[in-house]
């Protein structure tokens, strides 16, 4: 009896173990989102998002807190988290997703295009996006990065008439990321 | 009992790899964990209505504010309810640091200068370190400009006459995302009174509560109890100050209109001074602009 629990204990360490290998984790990964308009710029910036990447399967996640992200204007910080993010509501933007056709060797060539398909969610939303990206070994580490644009109001992120001339259609969304070796 | 902790093991076994997909993100959301998150947007603006909010300038943050409160509603169709006369407080606060912000302003009612500093102490906040309120301390003086009255002869006029000194501790909680309350403990010292009946040092409670309606709309209402009224004052008889208003937030401009029954809008009047009685009709309709510039650098 004793001996099976053991063995219960084990085999569960052991799966979790497999878990842990080959993966990378970076927690500073940094995310912007950039809205251009004549009359105003807003740039919106985190680096405290965190971002896995599973070196077996190629799937990657990200996770980021809204009240991470900072602004220029402390206004703009109050309006992102307060009207437009509802942050109180959704703390959190994630991406799970899976490097297309991936192969374990773009892991350790240099930085080469690739393309990234998953699950965004933004303000409770979830969408299925497709975006370029590129990946590999820059200065002795992995890097990834990725740019695209999205449409706020496909996230349930209304803009009012009154603001709809500030802030642009499309954000522009940059993606920076160091990863290192996960659990060492 | 044994096969049944067997087939436990096997069905996990068996799972591992559906679960796999949610692996990265469970993992995620472990490094994730929210520490403490502070709350923010207790009051949209610095100001409940007359009175300080807990809210100040971030650092960097420059606050013009421009308010006007009109003339009484009992005036009649004569005074158009108070709008043919109004009077004006204008102010430029600007945050030193994110915990300190200094003010200074101008105000047509008695010619008053005023300067003020707005220190946090305390932020509330919830995770890992836990705090139930805000505590914020407030302190300025005021400087009344009006010309000196003519004296008997003999006796003369000092500088120091026509300051008056705030000291208020802010205590807020934001309850929920719509209802936030805060309680104002006040004392106020007038360096000179009008006569001898008036008392120099007033006391004072003030409760402050806003209810945001939509995530750009909030209705607020504002109280402030004199615990030591002149009631002997042989000026008219003051009354304890109550506001309603809303508040509008367009952008970079938050407008606050109200009702009220002081005219003046620093503490050093509509605390201890204020002679309109809602009762009586004596109520002012008023406005404050605030518009924020930003000048950090990044």
């Amino acid at each position: 009896m004793k001996t099976r629990n053991l063995l219960a204990v084990l085999l569960i360490f052991a799966t979790v173990g497999v878990f842990a290998q080959g993966k990378f984790i970076s927690k500073n990964a940094y995310i912007s989102f950039f809205s251009s308009t004549p009359m105003e710029d807003i740039l919106g910036e985190s680096n405290e998002a965190v971002t896995i990447l599973n070196a077996e399967t190629g799937e990657i996640a990200f996770q980021a807190l809204m009240t991470t992200f900072h602004f220029k204007r402390a206004l703009m910080e109050e309006h992102f988290n307060e009207n437009y993010m509802e942050s109180a509501k959704f703390p959190k933007t994630k991406f799970n997703g899976k490097i297309e056709g991936f192969n374990k060797s773009m892991l350790s060539s240099p930085i080469t295009d690739i393309k990234v398909t998953g699950q965004l969610s933004v303000h409770g939303v979830e969408k299925t996006i497709t975006v370029p990206a590129r990946l590999g070994i820059e200065n002795g580490k992995l890097s990834g990065s990725t740019k695209f644009k999205v449409i706020p109001e496909d996230y349930g992120i209304a803009i009012p008439s009154l603001v709809r001339d500030k802030i642009a259609k499309e954000m522009e969304v940059t993606v920076k990321a160091t990863y290192a070796p996960f659990g060492n | 009992m044994k096969q049944q902790r067997l087939a436990l093991i096997l069905a996990f076994l068996l799972f591992s790899p559906i679960v796999f997909s949610q692996e990265l993100d469970a993992l995620l959301d472990a490094e994730t964990k929210p520490q403490t998150t502070f709350a923010t947007a207790t009051f949209k603006s610095t100001r409940i209505i007359n009175g300080h909010s807990i809210e100040q300038m971030k650092k960097d943050q420059l606050d013009f504010r421009i308010s006007h409160r009109f003339g009484t509603l009992n005036s009649g169709l004569y005074g158009l309810y108070g709008l043919d006369q109004s009077v004006i407080h204008f102010s430029l606060e600007y945050g030193i640091k994110d915990w300190l912000m200094l003010g200074a302003g101008r105000g047509s009612l008695n010619k008053v200068y005023d300067g003020f500093a707005k220190v946090r102490i305390l932020r509330q906040s919830s995770g890992e370190k836990f705090m139930p309120v805000h505590l914020s301390y407030f302190s300025s003086i005021e400087m009344n400009t009006l010309k000196f009255p003519e004296r008997p002869a003999g006796t003369s006029n000092y500088f120091s006459s026509r300051l008056t000194y705030v000291n208020q501790l802010l205590i807020a909680r934001k309850f929920n995302e719509n209802l936030s309350i805060q309680l104002t403990p006040t004392f106020i010292h007038r360096n000179l009174v009008k006569t001898e009946l008036d008392m120099n040092d007033a006391y004072a409670l003030g409760i402050g509560a806003r209810y945001k309606l939509s995530k750009r709309l909030s209705v607020n209402g504002e109280y402030y109890y004199n615990y030591n009224p002149n009631s002997k004052s042989l000026d008219p008889q003051p009354y304890n100050a109550l506001s309603l208003g809303v508040d509008i937030e367009t952008g970079g401009h938050v407008f606050q209109i109200m009702v009220t029954n002081s005219q003046g809008m620093r503490e050093g009047s509509f605390i201890p001074q204020t002679t309109g009685s809602w009762l009586d009709g004596d109520i002012h309709l008023g406005f404050n602009i605030s518009r924020v510039f930003a000048f950090n650098k990044k």
